[in-house]
């Protein structure tokens, strides 16, 4: 793995240093590294821990954070463990965007693998224009993709007019998509043993609805936007891989689909755990898709963690609800790259 | 996201500087003091036009006033409010109001500070009135009214309906194969003025107790789901439209319920369609709408706070509101200017009327859950998968876990 070798030589190196050395170099370290750590310091760092800070108080986002009173983990408590509108709120939110993540990052990542590998041969006619039409999505604004992505999942838009059968109404479409699954082999109703239990105040029923229709559309958008920037990285990685070892595969005998599989895949696993870890992160934390089409409706089906937060603080006046909803976003993605790095860890 | 929304409003409390002129020469001269009005922009000729009320205010008093129009208003004016750096004088929508007045950073209409506060409107000095302080004069006002095709109207033979079952019946009676009799956004600052109608509403009007869960309520919420539910009623996305006005305005339907922000957006994308405006139909217990209505507030640190009242009082005085609604279907929030207005436009003169029975916009902090409740379950009813049962129980639940 490129990264950990060099940090090895690097160790290496260090350990053959006399300290004198050593100790001048740290300095000049620092001191060039300074301009960074000051700007991280204040403009993530800190926003971090005051926000840590005010999701232990009552904060109304409209006074100084610092005129806030404490409240313990009352924020906590009625986002976890009060029944009540709140954590009814939070918790379709969390439903709204697991079904998002777990939608959007496996689609983005295949698709941005498979381009990469075909924008990759040496033998396609236009490669540059490919690489240029697959980016672009990627450095448009989000708010421009978003609002053409409601020209199209128009009721008499372009993707209506493409499907067969009758026409859907994309952006006004509550019904999830496993409900929706279920309806076709006949399970209208959900069964008693999962409309009865409730995990913070939804159903089990409602828990497993999938991603809405709408929230579905606007999946489509984020895979599309996304899927270039990730392309770019597995490209990058895909040309560090040395030709030769490709080469010599094919003088064994090897066929396409085997050097894939055996070769390049492998080869690129460190790249799709960064890819993945960068989907993880980004898709927990959609927030401009949904502010400009469909702003967490219909019936909150498009709510999410990001967007409860700013309701929460600009329209509701509970900063410390929305700063304690910002730390649980952080707990969830930490989580996830944790686990994440444990999987790939044991495969290897 | 999540950290950068906050990071805004904490980076901006951080850098609470002064600046603006110093007022420390003489205190009743505005010479050359810089005064800000932030808020937000509702249309360029709008923000020309509030520019220029200011500009005139600078070219009497020497003031060098300011408009300036943000977007993303509520992140930005918090920002400000939270870092201590307030802009002089800035918009107050009467929903937030309770809000601002609660974290007590508004300050309250100094004595006479404003000339004939009683011409102003009693219900929207109201408006902008929480736990008995006034804290504002209103910049303008407008109401919810019934807006229908002229063209529609006359083909079915109908006259503008007064009550709800002639609502019922034009709805039906106009609803064809491409057009819905009424489209009407899926809210609650629209099907609340049925509420009203009924003699009810979400809560009490000191927002004390919660009143949704009433035999009235009911009867107004079964009468709206009625419509929808029979398809002379549709929302606007059902009709693929961006709101009400849209809708309306292609005619994909011939009646809607829209405040005078309809007028100006009809005239520039729709100017073909005749229109009519008319009394919101009356309900059980007589009509009801609503009035939505913006203030000038002024922060309770303000810099200035004698030049920033004496700039509201210029743009909120007779003359100013009368200056300010002359170009805009927008109200006047003075009585005294409520005739020429209605000379000037005899055909939105229903607007106006409606100004005698509206309801105020309003609830109280933390109140937007409750709403956010009632919209969804709106929706469901809708969408064909809610029931009003629904709504009132779930919605009655979340105002109890409000008010405590």
């Amino acid at each position: 793995m490129p990264v950990g070798s060099t940090v090895r030589r690097i160790r290496a190196r260090r350990r053959g240093r006399r300290p004198g050395v050593l100790a001048g170099e740290r300095a000049f370290g620092w001191l060039f590294t300074l301009p960074a750590l000051v700007g991280l310091m204040v403009f993530l760092v800190a926003p971090i821990l005051v926000t840590a800070w005010l999701s232990f108080r009552k904060w109304n986002g409209i006074v100084s954070p610092f005129e806030s009173t404490p409240v313990g983990l009352d924020n906590y408590r009625e986002l976890l463990t009060e029944p009540g509108v709140r954590r009814g709120d939070f918790a379709k939110a969390l439903r709204n965007n697991l079904y998002y993540v777990l939608g959007v990052v496996p689609a983005q990542t295949t698709l941005a693998f498979v381009l990469a590998v075909i924008v990759n041969q040496r033998f396609l006619r236009g490669r540059g224009f490919f690489r240029t039409a697959y980016y672009f999505p990627s450095i448009t604004s989000s708010i421009a993709v978003a609002l053409m992505f409601t020209f199209l999942f128009q009721v008499n838009g372009l993707i209506n007019k493409l499907l067969p059968g009758r026409a859907v109404n994309w952006l006004d479409n509550a019904n999830g998509l496993i409900h929706l699954g279920l309806r076709a082999v006949g399970v209208r109703d959900a069964p008693a043993w999962l409309a009865e239990p409730e995990v913070m105040d939804l159903s089990l029923w409602e828990w497993l609805s999938g991603p809405s229709v709408t929230m579905f559309a606007i999946m489509t958008l984020a895979v599309w936007t996304t899927t270039g920037t990730m392309m770019l990285i597995f490209l990058a990685g895909l040309q560090s891989i040395n030709p030769s070892v490709e080469e010599a595969a094919r003088v064994d005998g090897a066929s396409a689909v085997q050097r894939f599989w055996r070769i390049t895949v492998p080869l690129m696993k460190p790249i799709i755990f960064f890819v993945v870890t960068l989907g993880v992160i980004g898709t927990w934390q959609v927030f401009d898709q949904i502010f400009a089409i469909s702003f967490g409706g219909p019936q909150k089906t498009t709510l999410t963690p990001a967007f409860l937060i700013y309701t929460q603080l600009f329209q509701n006046s509970q900063g410390g609800i929305a700063a304690a909803i910002a730390v649980m976003v952080l707990a969830i993605i930490v989580a996830f790259t944790l686990v994440q790095r444990r999987l790939t860890r044991e495969e290897r | 996201m999540s950290a950068a929304l906050l990071a805004t409003a904490l980076v901006a409390a951080g850098c609470g500087g002064d600046g603006g002129g110093g007022s420390d020469s003489d205190p009743t001269s505005l010479e050359g003091l810089e005064l800000q009005v932030m808020g937000w922009s509702s249309s360029e000729a709008e923000d020309e036009a509030l520019s220029a009320l200011i500009e005139q205010f600078n070219a009497e008093t020497g003031a060098r006033a300011l408009f300036n129009p943000v977007p993303e208003y509520d992140a930005t004016l918090q920002s400000a409010l939270a870092g201590n750096s307030p802009p002089d004088v800035f918009y107050v929508d009467s929903n937030r109001l309770p809000d601002l007045a609660d974290a007590g950073v508004l300050a309250p209409v100094p004595d006479g500070a404003l000339s004939d506060p009683d011409d102003i409107y009693p219900s929207l000095r109201e408006a902008f009135t929480y736990d008995g302080t006034w804290y504002c004069p209103p910049k303008d006002f407008s109401t919810l009214a019934l807006v229908y095709d002229v063209q529609a109207f006359e083909e079915a033979g109908l006259q503008p309906p007064t009550t709800w079952e002639e609502l019922r019946a034009a709805a039906e009676a106009l609803t064809t194969d491409d057009r819905v009799g009424l489209v009407m956004g899926v809210e609650y600052p629209r099907w609340a003025v049925f509420l009203f109608q009924a003699g009810t509403a979400l809560t009490n009007d000191e927002v004390t107790e919660v009143t949704i869960d009433s035999p009235q309520a009911r009867e107004a919420l079964e009468f709206v789901a009625g419509m929808y539910a029979d398809g002379i009623a549709a929302s606007p996305s059902q009709v693929d439209a961006g709101w009400a006005g849209e809708a309306f305005g292609q005619g994909k339907a011939a009646m809607t319920i829209e405040g005078n922000w309809i007028v100006p957006a009809l005239a520039q994308d729709f100017p073909d369609r005749e229109y009519a405006v008319a009394e919101l139909p009356a309900g059980p217990a007589g009509k009801g709408t609503f009035a939505f209505t913006v203030c000038y507030g002024v922060a309770a640190n303000a810099k200035n706070p004698d030049a920033s009242w004496a700039l509201v009082e210029y743009l909120t005085n007779a003359e100013g509101a009368e200056a300010w609604t002359r170009d805009f279907p927008v109200m006047p929030a003075r009585a005294s200017a409520r005739d020429t207005w209605v000379s000037e436009r005899p055909e939105l003169a229903a607007f106006l009327a409606g100004a005698e029975y509206a309801h105020k916009w309003q609830f109280r902090p933390g109140f937007g859950d409750v709403v956010g409740v009632f919209d969804e379950n709106a929706q469901a009813i809708v969408a064909g998968n809610g029931s009003v049962d629904e709504l009132i129980e779930k919605t009655a639940a979340a105002a109890g876990d409000v008010l405590g």
